[in-house]
């Protein structure tokens, strides 16, 4: 599944140092690195690849473009979480509107697919999720999406959303409760 | 309640792998990229000509200085000489046929005469409110009640500070 080479922190400071000088190569070595990241977030809010695949590309746009602005080098990867899910948020509303204009044609999936009836079921799923996610805050969104991440700590989470932990604590909370009631038929 | 938070968690980390699988790192990448590229391409271009940059962002401020300025000048209330030698400024909000007086220090009664050429057949009533110059709103006694202004066009019609000229009494 993509790239998953993780940087260690040497790497990731050099290679955002080396952006920061202009030095495109080294963004798109960044981009490689955490684009699953990137996309683990967007899948979470969005709950569907490719409106994610969308705020992910503009969220490494928006990270390459103000990336000079970034103070500390080795807080990347928590800098371009906040900004992918910020633009995932963003899409969020976008993403319905277009959802019921057209059926967006399945660009960046691959060729393998499931049986039609596991297919039916997890699209089901998907839109059952994109929908629910609609009915929450935007904090409540990225809250259950960031915490549902592996290796993400409550704190690491407080700092991508620029709130306390215990506000983090709140909104999942409150996120789950909501989404107890939206996804109740799904739940076993 | 805790089976209940992680049956949601499930729920959400289950979508989310399916979704996942199903992306094509590379292409997704590839339109990463892309888009960088234009960016790229707009970012060097800024950069590439700042001071064209600078300059039309300095032609823009300045025309929008020069915009502020002649909005203030139009809106600018014409002094008037009081009978008791002080001065009053006198705003004529269009919409309302209202006006506000500011003076330096509010007499129990005074006139205002103003130059409105040699017709004069219209008489108006509006409210008016003074404005101390020296600040001191406190006392609601300063408040008017009404003016007349006598002038030779509709009273409502175009009585614009900049270009008519009109007498008033003001009563305080």
């Amino acid at each position: 599944m993509g790239d998953s080479r993780k940087a260690n922190s040497g790497d990731m400071e050099r290679l955002v140092k080396a952006s920061q000088a202009g030095h495109r190569e080294a963004f798109d070595e960044l981009v490689r690195l955490y684009q699953q990241r990137a996309m683990q977030v967007a899948v979470r809010i969005l709950g569907e690849a490719n409106e994610a695949a969308e705020a992910v590309q503009t969220g490494f746009v928006r990270a390459y473009l103000s990336i000079g602005k970034l103070k500390e080098p080795k807080r990347f990867e928590f800098w371009l979480l906040r900004i992918v899910a910020n633009a995932a948020i963003s899409q969020v509303r976008a993403a319905k509107r277009r959802a019921e204009k057209v059926r967006i044609a399945d660009h960046y999936k691959d060729k393998k697919t499931p049986s039609p009836v596991e297919r039916q079921r997890a699209e089901e799923l998907k839109e059952a999720i994109t929908r629910a996610m609609l009915k929450l805050s935007k904090r409540e969104a990225k809250a259950i999406s960031l915490s549902g991440l592996e290796d993400l700590s409550q704190g690491e989470v407080a700092e991508i959303m620029g709130c306390s932990v215990g506000a983090v604590k709140w909104h999942v909370f409150n996120a789950r409760k909501k989404l107890k009631v939206l996804l109740k038929e799904y739940l076993e | 309640m805790k089976e209940e938070r992680e049956n949601i968690d499930l729920l959400l980390e289950r979508n989310a792998d399916e979704q996942l699988s199903k992306v094509d790192w590379q292409r997704l990448n590839a339109a990463i990229s892309s888009r960088l590229d234009k960016a790229s391409r707009s970012k060097t271009v800024a950069t590439k000509f700042p001071t064209v940059f600078k300059i039309a962002a300095g032609v823009a401020a300045a025309a929008a200085v020069i915009l502020i300025v002649m909005i203030i000048r139009t809106d600018r209330a014409p002094d008037f000489q009081l009978e008791n030698g002080r001065r009053a400024v006198v705003k004529f909000i269009e919409a309302k046929g209202s006006a506000s007086v500011e003076i330096g220090h509010a007499p129990a009664k005074s006139q205002v005469m103003v130059d409105v050429g040699p017709s004069q057949s219209k008489l108006a009533r509006c409210d008016i409110e003074i404005i101390d110059a020296n600040g001191d709103l406190k006392q609601k006694a300063n408040r008017a009640t009404w003016i007349i202004i006598s002038r030779p066009e509709p009273v409502y019609a175009d009585n614009g500070v900049s270009r008519d000229s009109m007498d008033m009494i003001c009563l305080f």
